[in-house]
């Protein structure tokens, strides 16, 4: 819901530097350091080939870049007067997101071995009852119509080739 | 002349016409659907695009942006829940106006005063994108160079509370975009040992994991929003004395929107916010604000609707996206084999024209639908999330699939958004990534080009007043946050000792 606007949201929380940003700043300069060391990896080439802009020199000052940005982050709020925010970005998530992240993975997983109509299937029948609908009926109509209606028209239509998975491969639906 | 006539025949077909009618109403329905948002609609429709001519392609994501900037402000007076950020402003008077049973003349200021902001910035996109593209044809690969920078740090200054996580993000779209082999040398790069890194990652996977998959995770945490509805809805069009109230807003938001949308990385969120202010700076009846003010309506609608057709200038004369819509437009053209920037607008000035077109039909369009079917559309929040948001998963595996035929952009897609959503929830928003994404590239092509040029000399980038200009430019726009919070906490009184 909206509220009437007043600050632009930069106040409330007085400007300090949170636990979070510093444990996400952290996070940041471990994640640019393993791809700094990714850099060094890189094939090497001749000085001539590489024109003298050698393959690991953007995304190396790239990194650069994001380690600076990521050093002043957790003082963005003493530096701009802002609320940082971070005991909203400190709460907790709801176990409910965690499942639905484990389903969506779940049902992409599924997709190699039952192929994309029935991960389809899957995903209208299982997400919907997972987010609390139990009106049977109408869920197993909505799981068949919306993917026959999505069916028809991508790969019917519209020639969108849909993974067939190894189930249709071994049963030999092609 | 004749591109003229060539790039409107084009648009007037059977066909064009009624995909831009279906980009109008898909975007309106998007645009009012809490959580839905047009880059999430275009990002969908992206891999699909790819079977339609150019023309129609394009002509129907940029109708989707125009329709889906002013699809929020529906839901925003009906039931204060903006369907899109650009229609937050909109919702300060609008929902009030309804409370007090003036729903219909909300709605009716909001359709009138979008499609005038809407029209006058493609009049601006008209002429202002060949003139920007015939001074952008004398650029050389370091203007190029200073320019996309330039463009990168104005993310320091788009919407969001955090200048700072805008610049990570945008780095972060940079550094996927060098995944994959690189040209000059064709050595891999952060290809980790997979074998479908090595042409790159696929955008079109990321863009739909980021702006889809992310807001279904963060619509997992809502599921039991509940909105109060008004439902005695009858629209009228603005009465004369309306008129007369909001013509000076109307006309400072159409300029103002305009040019916040050619700058690089604005777009209508900001322009919305500054037409509210402005509209209330200058009015005579600021007391109104906030308790159902007609000009808090006209004011920022008028400017996020301006702020579409000043977006595209950019897009299509430099090649530079003006909002995270029009990055994915620009990924649109580049799936087309085209190259967004000056030769684009000279080689096949009817291909602007065209879109031109698309985006005047595409307003006018709104303006019938939005008053014949506000209240129809606002029903759309009816849909329960626990069927809408499956059907978004749906759509996202498809487009995913489809864009490759793989698997593999199917992972891509999941991890965008997961990862998006956890960037999101601290604060690192998909807009800035999408912008570094698309930039990335442009970046180090030019960079690559200048220094061999300049034979890895980087002084010699400073012979070129253009590159000065905008690595100026760069300078004030990474530092102008914290100046202008200098400048406010200096205009703030201190408050007298107790």
């Amino acid at each position: 819901m909206t509220t009437a606007p007043g600050d632009g949201g930069r106040s409330g929380d007085a400007p300090s530097v949170s636990r979070t940003d510093v444990a996400v700043m952290l996070v940041i300069l471990a994640i640019a350091a393993a791809l700094w060391l990714e850099t060094a990896t890189f094939e090497r080439v001749a000085t001539l080939l590489a024109q003298n802009i050698p393959p690991e020199f953007f995304p190396r000052l790239t990194l650069a870049a994001i380690v600076v940005f990521a050093l002043v982050l957790p003082f963005e709020p003493l530096i701009l007067g802002l609320g940082d925010g971070a005991k909203r970005r400190a709460a907790p998530l709801p176990a409910m997101t965690w499942k639905t992240a484990a389903l969506l993975v779940a049902v992409a997983a599924s997709t190699v071995a039952v192929g994309t109509l029935v991960a389809m299937i899957l995903a209208c029948l299982l997400l919907p009852a997972l987010w609390g609908e139990r009106r049977m009926m109408r869920l197993i109509t909505f799981a068949l119509l919306f993917t026959g209606a999505v069916t028809l028209v991508f790969a019917g239509l519209l020639r969108v080739p849909l993974e067939p998975g190894l189930l249709a491969a071994w049963l030999g639906i092609h | 002349m004749d591109a003229v006539l060539l790039g409107l025949s084009l648009v007037v077909q059977p066909f064009n016409l009624a995909l831009i009618l279906a980009g109008v109403l898909v975007g309106v329905v998007v645009g009012a659907l809490p959580g839905l948002s047009s880059p999430m609609a275009v990002a969908l429709l992206l891999p699909f695009t790819v079977m339609l001519d150019p023309v129609p392609a394009i002509s129907m994501l940029a109708a989707l942006y125009c329709a889906g900037t002013y699809g929020g402000s529906i839901t925003a007076i009906l039931i204060n829940a903006p369907g899109a950020p650009p229609a937050v402003a909109t919702a300060f008077d609008g929902y009030p106006m309804a409370k007090k049973g003036e729903a219909g003349r909300a709605l009716g200021m909001s359709a009138v005063a979008s499609v005038i902001g809407g029209v006058f910035s493609l009049v601006v996109f008209l002429l202002a994108t060949p003139f920007l593209a015939g001074v952008a044809l004398s650029f050389r690969p370091a203007e190029y160079f200073a320019l996309a920078v330039f463009a990168l740090s104005m993310l320091a200054t788009v919407s969001g509370r955090s200048p700072v996580r805008n610049l990570i993000a945008g780095a972060v779209g940079v550094l996927i975009s060098t995944a994959g082999i690189h040209l000059t040398t064709g050595v891999e790069r952060f290809t980790f040992g997979i074998p479908e890194i090595a042409d790159g990652i696929h955008f079109v996977p990321v863009l739909i994991g980021l702006f889809a998959v992310s807001e279904l995770l963060s619509q997992s945490r809502s599921l039991d929003a509940l909105y109060e509805r008004i439902t005695s809805v009858v629209i009228r069009l603005p009465s004369r004395e309306d008129f007369r109230k909001v013509r000076g807003t109307i006309l400072r938001s159409s300029i103002i929107g305009t040019f916040i949308g050619i700058l690089p990385a604005e777009g209508s969120t900001v322009a919305a916010i500054i037409g509210y202010n402005e509209a209330k700076r200058w009015s005579k009846h600021k007391h109104e604000f906030g308790h159902g003010a007609i000009e808090g309506i006209a004011g920022p609608e008028a400017a996020n609707n301006a702020a579409t057709g000043g977006a595209m200038v950019p897009t299509l004369a430099l090649g530079i996206p003006g909002s995270s819509t029009t990055a994915l437009i620009l990924a649109a053209l580049i799936m087309h084999g085209f190259r967004p920037g000056p030769y684009l607008v000279e080689q096949t000035p009817e291909f602007m024209y065209a879109i031109f077109g698309a985006m005047l039909i595409a307003n006018f369009l709104f303006l019938g639908i939005g008053l014949a079917g506000a209240k129809v559309f606002s029903r759309v929040t009816l849909i329960p999330p626990t069927f809408l948001w499956p059907a978004v998963f749906v759509f996202s595996m498809i487009g995913a699939y489809s864009y490759s035929g793989s698997l593999f952009d199917v992972w891509i897609m999941l991890a965008a958004g997961i990862g998006g959503f956890v960037m999101n929830r601290h604060g690192f928003g998909p807009a800035p990534l999408v912008m570094g994404l698309i930039l990335g590239p442009v970046v180090e092509e030019r960079l690559s080009q200048s220094m061999i040029m300049f034979d890895n000399d980087w002084l010699r980038f400073l012979d070129s007043p253009i590159v000065v200009v905008f690595l100026a430019l760069t300078v004030l726009g990474l530092a102008w946050p914290a100046l202008s919070s200098r400048f406010r906490r200096r205009d703030v009184p201190s408050e007298p000792a107790p």
